[in-house]
């Protein structure tokens, strides 16, 4: 109660002050039915119920022809094009996967004002252009940072004992070389673990790509060529390689997803767990989770190249190039990630992409003294203004990371080394490159 | 042998009969096989229709045959296929076998027996990635409470627990199949020659041998046939579970087809990947079928 | 006599038992439809269930606190629809080229027979994506039509082979004696050749509703909305890009299941008569 009241408060006095988009006109459509393809699934839906209000507010009925998960929803799209029946306007898309769909969004700038557009984080909209055409406008954003259990940290017999077999003192880890060490220290198999990652598809490229960047590497040279199996790239498949070994991590990882590492870590026996921002209250809720309440949080650490991890992506909406109103679908889309909407999704610990609403959903926690929630969006709000990168925005990234993610996970498992599983990744990606006309 | 069953050459009531069967057969299968093996000749992206249009031969093809991480999983799609396809064969013979000899309340463990059929492939798919979860899994759970290991065994990730635990979900699936039809042979079986050898002084198992085991074998092709039809049923499975890794050592065909064509976008290679497996699979089917017609033909005198 | 009996009721006991075993991992399913995730996923782990719950159904229709519903209602609908019509079509399809198969004389019999089989045998991720361009020209994309027609092409094979057995072991002296009588020959067939051939059609009509009714694959290139979604479809609906609801997802499966293993336990009397002598006799 008391927190509707302060979010009651606040949205008056951003209305007040004259907010873009609390004042904004959503235009007029009346009697006209916007097709749109939507991401489904539980933590994207409560802004969906929000869809009726634009409605009423335009006169124009929402049709939504399909809602389903993202790589769903990927495969619907390059269906789409392959039959020519592009025939909606507004689609869910991903900044990771937009590249891959070539000219059959809008470029936005052409349909949105500047002024809307002012109010998004910068680094963001610059991750939604592609070529440059900003083919997206970003709804919240994915970026990675450590959770702990802080009860395991504080733990005086722990401190002592790491202390005397590593040398220096256990606190929240800096460096990866740190969560190694602590990694190693807390894992007690098969009953505890000290970390864990993702281990397959597109998300354990994401993972190494991050580490590669941390350590000094990059993916391509400046000339398309595959470049990660330097030694920046050795380095950063040998911290998965070395944790796998020492059995530090769970036997299972190379298969898992995002639910296994979220559900692991809610499960209380994981000590330390890089996740997305998503994920926050999840952990802190006491019906799912057994370290609620027991949870600590710190950005990303660093790589030896000095640089934080910051693998980011962003959901976003765009519109269709042969969308028949886009004037209509341009209103949906700046509906959905207005100032208001963005404060919905925010409160369930997604991270939003305007500027305005970081400050405000920060003020809004610590209002309803939810300390935890706060210290949530102030590590992500710095590691998305500070660490975020994006992988390469080119059609080929999703093609040349599914060959590179069976060697990655060929060097975790033990049949290759990571010099090995690199080259020839970079070889296969090399192929790819070449045939896309790239060298 | 009856004027019912001698018709003309002529006469056009067969072939309007099967026409509709015919029909659906050629537009369904016969009409999209056309499609595919033309985008196999092309470079065929999904994201760039146009490429549709230019024609390349066979280079698709001529890549795929040098292609070792192709038949690495075309060998390994037939190791699975036969594994599963015999440990399904005996383990429903056994079921079949045994539930024969219930005469009381039968009718309810034939649909307690018939209970995995009821469930969608990619049902079972994440039934068993659940099952076998190296850390919440009811399968390590259980191991660790008995007190039998007191580590994880990565069930979905060392090379040959990971094909072990498909083939294990895929055989969960279907060895029903097998039971339901073998049972339906065992009940047509005459009492008489087992009667006879039983006063001649077989054991059980040489009546088995000699007696039930060749009545039951043109129900074992029938059976072999009808799951050789959807062997590619599995696809669901694999991909809810290991999708084909870690580290390609669960690849099938099918996987790989299916990541080739959309993630990767590459219709024009995928499809003939896809042309490759279709002719393994028809070729299983051929060699059942064809065993089936023969069974058919000595045991019912008919043609 | 009571020793035999008690055998008897031994050996009932001992194969139910050992069916229980087999069919373990699916009542481990049934079971956690029934419990919430955090006690099905937990570690160490809780055997006994503690707290028995409708929840997970709760949710699904939509009386959760703020999970939107699924849409079950009309995913139910579709595959029902969707494989009882399909059914009742490869069946009359099936029925014909049965008939024809067993009782004409003509060339390429084993051809046309072997060929159905084959084209069957083409496995679906060959066919997925010409299948969807094919279908979204004539636009039967996204339609019950367009996955009902599929389907039918699923089970005519299998269904003709069936009841082509059948019929054979029909005595065709029956029917001749009927013309006799003065019946045509449609008349004939449906007075003595179709009801002594029910126990073979129902077999075939259980496979082909099974087939349809948890097929996967083509029904996700297929469908994509409440308009023709399926079932085995609507249980990716649980699956989110970081999440899975599994409990949820166990409690849709039990709404899938339950009506199949009705339908199978109303036609197994038949289901076996008909495997027998459609099989292979005839």
């Amino acid at each position: 109660m008391k927190r509707t009241l302060t979010a009651l408060a606040l949205g008056a006095s951003v209305a007040a002050l004259g907010s873009v988009a609390a004042a904004a006109d959503y235009g007029s459509f009346p009697g006209y039915t916007l097709k749109v393809k939507l991401i489904g699934g539980a933590q994207y839906e409560p802004l969906y119920a929000e869809i009726g209000k634009w409605e009423e507010m335009t006169g124009a009925k929402v049709e939504i022809l399909s809602r389903k998960n993202h790589f769903e929803l990927d495969r619907e799209i390059k269906q789409d094009i392959a039959a020519g029946t592009l025939d909606w306007c507004v689609g869910s898309n991903h900044t990771s996967f937009a590249p891959q769909y070539g000219n059959i969004y809008a470029d936005l700038r052409e349909l949105i004002p500047e002024e809307t557009l002012a109010g998004f984080v910068p680094l963001v909209l610059e991750h939604s252009t592609v070529g440059g055409r900003l083919v997206q406008l970003p709804r919240h954003s994915d970026v990675s940072n450590l959770y702990y259990i802080r009860s395991l940290f504080e733990n005086e017999d722990n401190k002592a004992r790491f202390r005397a077999e590593y040398g220096y003192d256990l606190a929240p880890p800096e460096t990866w070389a740190q969560v190694k060490d602590m990694a190693m220290f807390f894992a007690d198999p098969p009953d505890f673990f000290g970390f864990q990652f993702v281990g397959k598809d597109e998300a354990v490229n994401g993972r190494f790509y991050e580490m590669l960047v941390a350590e000094g590497g990059q993916m391509f040279t400046d000339d398309w060529a595959p470049a990660f199996n330097s030694e920046a790239g050795v380095r950063a498949l040998q911290f998965f390689v070395d944790l796998y070994q020492a059995k530090a991590v769970p036997a299972g990882v190379p298969n898992y997803l995002w639910d296994d590492t979220g559900l692991g870590f809610a499960s209380g026996t994981v000590a330390m767990n890089l996740d997305w921002g998503g994920w926050s209250a999840f952990f802190n809720d006491p019906a799912n989770s057994k370290v609620a309440g027991d949870i600590g949080l710190v950005r990303a650490p660093k790589g030896s190249s000095g640089r934080r991890t910051g693998w980011s992506g962003s959901h976003t909406f765009s519109i269709t190039e042969t969308c028949d109103n886009k004037a209509a679908a341009a209103s949906f889309i700046t509906f959905l990630t207005d100032y208001d909407r963005q404060m919905i999704e925010a409160r369930k610990g997604l991270l939003p992409t305007r500027t305005q609403v970081w400050e405000d959903i920060k003020a809004e926690f610590a209002a309803a003294g939810d300390d935890f929630m706060v210290m949530v969006f102030e590590t992500f709000q710095a590691s998305m203004a500070e660490d975020a990168f994006t992988p390469p925005l080119i059609p080929e990234w999703i093609e040349v990371s599914n060959v590179l993610w069976p060697r990655l996970q060929a060097a975790i498992v033990g049949d290759m080394t990571a010099q090995e599983a690199l080259d020839v990744a970079a070889k296969e990606a090399l192929a790819i490159m070449e045939d896309a006309g790239y060298r | 042998m009856t004027a019912l069953l001698r018709t003309h050459r002529t006469d056009p009531a067969p072939f309007l009969l099967l026409a509709p069967a015919v029909l659906v057969m050629l537009s369904v299968v016969a009409l999209p096989l056309v499609f595919s093996l033309w985008t196999s000749l092309t470079p065929y992206r999904l994201t760039r229709p146009e490429t549709i249009g230019a024609f390349i031969g066979l280079r698709n093809y001529i890549r795929l045959f040098s292609d070792g991480a192709f038949w690495a999983a075309f060998g390994r799609t037939l190791l699975f296929l036969v594994i599963a396809l015999n440990v399904e064969f005996l383990l429903g013979l056994g079921i079949a076998l045994l539930i024969n000899r219930i005469t009381w309340g039968q009718r309810t463990l034939r649909t307690v027996m018939m209970f995995p059929m009821m469930f969608s492939p990619i049902l079972v798919g994440f039934q068993f990635k659940f099952l076998f979860n190296d850390h919440i899994g009811i399968v390590n759970n259980a191991l660790q409470s008995l007190g039998l290991i007191d580590f994880a065994i990565p069930w979905l990730v060392d090379g040959r627990l990971a094909m072990f635990s498909i083939i294990f979900a895929e055989v969960w699936m279907s060895t029903s199949v097998f039971a339901i039809l073998l049972l339906a042979g065992l009940f047509a079986m005459p009492r008489d020659p087992i009667e006879a050898a039983k006063v001649d002084g077989c054991n059980p198992w040489q009546v088995f041998r000699h007696i039930t085991l060749p009545f039951l074998m043109p129900f074992v092709y029938i059976a072999m046939t009808i799951r050789s039809l959807d062997v590619a049923r599995a696809y669901d499975i694999v991909k809810v579970m290991t999708d084909g890794g870690p580290a390609g050592r669960t690849e099938l065909l099918w996987t790989l087809i299916a990541r080739t064509g959309y993630e990767n976008a590459r219709m024009g290679q995928a499809n003939a990947m896809a042309y490759v497996s279709t002719v393994l699979s028809v070729l299983f089917t051929w060699y059942f079928a064809r065993k089936l017609i023969a069974a058919r033909r000595t045991m019912g005198g008919a043609e | 006599m009571s020793a035999r009996r008690l055998k008897a009721a031994g050996l009932w006991v001992a194969t139910f038992l050992l069916m229980l075993v087999m069919c373990l991992p699916g009542l481990w399913v049934v079971l956690s439809a029934f419990r919430p995730n955090r006690e099905i996923l937990a570690k160490p782990p809780i055997w006994v269930p503690q707290r028995l719950t409708l929840d997970n159904f709760g949710k699904i229709f939509g009386f959760g606190a703020e999970q939107v519903a699924i849409p079950v209602g009309s995913y139910f609908l579709n595959s029902l629809v969707i494989a009882m019509t399909s059914t009742v079509i490869a069946l009359a399809v099936g029925i014909a080229g049965g008939y024809a198969f067993a009782r004409f004389r003509f060339r390429g019999k084993n051809a046309v027979f072997l060929g159905l089989m084959l084209f069957r045998a083409v496995p679906g991720i060959a066919l997925s994506l010409p299948i969807f361009m094919l279908w979204s020209w004539i636009g039967l994309i996204n339609t019950r039509p367009g996955l009902i027609i599929v389907y039918v092409s699923l089970n005519v094979p299998f269904t003709v082979w069936l009841i082509d057995g059948f019929f054979r072991q029909i005595p065709a002296s029956l029917s001749e004696a009927a013309l006799v009588d003065g019946c045509t020959r449609w008349q004939a067939f449906w007075r003595i050749e179709f009801p002594l051939a029910r126990s073979g059609i129902a077999a075939a009509g259980v496979f082909a509703f099974l087939t349809s009714w948890n097929e996967f694959a083509l029904a996700s290139q297929l469908t994509r909305s409440t308009a023709s979604k399926t079932l085995p479809v609507g249980l990716m609906d649980f699956t989110a890009q970081f999440t899975i609801d599994w409990a949820g997802m166990c409690a849709m499966a039990v709404i899938i299941i339950v009506p199949a293993l009705i339908l199978t336990f109303l036609v197994q009397r038949h289901l076996i008569s008909g495997l027998t002598f459609g099989g292979v006799k005839g």
